[in-house]
């Protein structure tokens, strides 16, 4: 492969890359939001998130894709491709890891909760010091599988041009006639970004093993 | 007993779950200072008067005052209004809780649970807080143990790092929940001879437990409670010489 050929592929994965980290950083708070306001069962508004949520996981993520650029801006929102991304990227992973953190909500200990209470601390004090400190380490694997899932619905947003790593690698094999070896370098690169992330869970887990023993 | 002079006062109250009775008009009075055994009978609603003192189990009718200050709901029957939640954590920092589980937190070290509360609750500073929390930590035997995780800990040792995070909110009133009834029987003694000389100092304590010696080495009074009633309320001479009721009489046959 010559080297612009490369270049292409390499600024698809800044693409990917850029796509995954944005949306992480916002689809993992948004899900444990959805998942505390569904667990405070507010009235209307947790069966609505709950029917949000529901519909969300039923959609095809490229579906969601195609319903985020073409059908929002007949309700007024119009985006350019990559925020588009962005969002339907976010809401597909908010609304998977909306499960994980509901289900740990739910088994959290009522022992420890009532222990909180007992001593005074307030319900955000409780969340805040008691329970998020251990819900996320305890469901770190959980998480990460759904980021690692993240990544890999990363080219379907290529239908609404974004020309992240597959479809760099597609355009780069068009043109030389050469599909494998393009197809080969985008797999190495999808394998690197998964093993980053695999081994930064493995380190903090091990920490945590380290220092609190066993997670659950 | 007035119940502004008394430490805990329960009056008229009464429990349902979901219909089913398990306490019925339960009224008591807690001099401060006295060692307070609740015994009876499992399903007799034991745990669930000491978690009504804390509101953590909500009386379905009649009030609760700790030194005379209500809790959980504030006036009478007719104008009662349920407290803010802040209003009712604030009531809970004056009575500490120990449970039969221990429930520490498993993500703090021993002494991350014991100042806990202290810190984030009573604002106190935290070098404060570690300080005294290091000092109670080596009254109850576990100096060593302040920067170890709960899960390093047997069962007695982490009973008694409950009691230090108890003691560490300076508490007017400790409850304990069975607080022996989870251990493996050679560690019951060193958990309840910490409680025993805590006794002696004046705090006001409430304890359940099914250790019969024990309540009649430390009470000063026993409370003797059967499907959701007290039954009797006696000093421990006179309830294990000479029960008052049949029951009571019964329940110490067969303990
Ligand atoms: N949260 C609850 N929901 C329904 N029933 C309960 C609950 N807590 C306690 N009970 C019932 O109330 C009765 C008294 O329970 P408890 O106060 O725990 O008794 P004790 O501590 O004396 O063994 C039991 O029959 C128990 O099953
Ligand atoms: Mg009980």
């Amino acid at each position: 492969m010559t080297w612009p050929a490369i270049r292409t592929i390499l600024d698809g994965a800044v693409v990917t890359a850029m796509l995954a980290a944005v949306s992480i950083l916002l689809s993992l708070p948004l899900g444990l939001l959805l998942a505390l306001l569904r667990w405070r069962r507010v009235p209307v508004l947790a069966g609505a998130l709950a029917a949000f949520v529901s519909l969300v996981r039923a959609t095809p993520f490229i579906t969601l894709v195609l319903f985020v650029f073409f059908i929002l801006p007949s309700a007024g929102i119009q985006l350019d491709p990559v925020p588009a991304a962005i969002l339907a990227l976010t809401i597909n992973t908010a609304a998977f890891s909306s499960e994980i953190w509901r289900a740990a909500l739910q088994t959290f200990s009522r022992d420890q909760r009532e222990a909180a209470a007992a001593f005074g601390l307030s319900e955000r004090q409780i969340f805040t010091r008691i329970v998020f400190p251990q819900i996320w380490r305890a469901n770190l694997g959980p998480l990460i599988s759904e980021v690692t899932i993240l990544l890999k619905c990363t080219p379907a947003v290529a239908v609404i041009g974004v020309v992240e790593i597959t479809r760099a690698a597609g355009r780069v094999g068009a043109e030389t006639y050469e599909p494998l070896p393009p197809f080969l370098v985008a797999t190495l690169i999808y394998t690197a970004l998964i093993a980053t992330l695999v081994r930064g869970q493995r380190v903090v887990e091990r920490r945590i093993a380290r220092r609190y023993g066993v997670t659950r | 007993m007035a119940e502004i002079d008394a430490a805990i006062s329960v009056k008229g109250v009464c429990k349902d779950f979901d219909g089913f009775e398990v306490l019925r008009d339960i009224d008591l009075d807690i001099a401060p200072g006295t060692t307070t055994c609740i015994l009876g009978p499992s399903g007799s609603g034991k745990s669930t008067l000491l978690r009504c003192l804390n509101w953590l189990e909500e009386p379905s009718k009649g009030s609760v005052f700790i030194h005379g200050k209500p809790i959980g709901r504030i006036g009478t029957a007719a104008t009662a209004r349920p407290m803010a939640r802040r209003e009712l954590a604030t009531a809970r920092t004056s009575i500490a809780m120990v449970f039969q589980h221990f429930a520490l937190w498993p993500h703090l070290t021993v002494l991350g649970n014991v100042v806990e509360a202290p810190v984030h609750v009573l604002r106190r500073p935290r070098r404060e807080a570690e300080a005294e929390g290091r000092a109670i930590l080596s009254r109850v035997g576990l100096a060593e143990k302040a920067d170890a995780y709960p899960h390093t800990l047997s069962g007695g040792q982490k009973q008694r790092v409950a009691i230090s995070r108890a003691l560490a909110m300076r508490p007017k009133v400790i409850l304990f929940d069975e607080p022996t009834s989870a251990l493996d029987p050679e560690m019951v003694g060193e958990v309840l001879s910490v409680i025993h000389e805590l006794a002696k100092e004046g705090l006001t304590m409430v304890i359940v437990t099914h250790e019969m010696r024990f309540a009649r080495d430390v009470a000063d009074t026993i409370v003797f409670m059967e499907g959701g009633c007290i039954r009797e309320v006696a000093p421990p001479q006179a309830f294990f010489t000479d029960p008052q009721s049949e029951r009571a009489k019964r329940f110490l046959t067969r303990h």
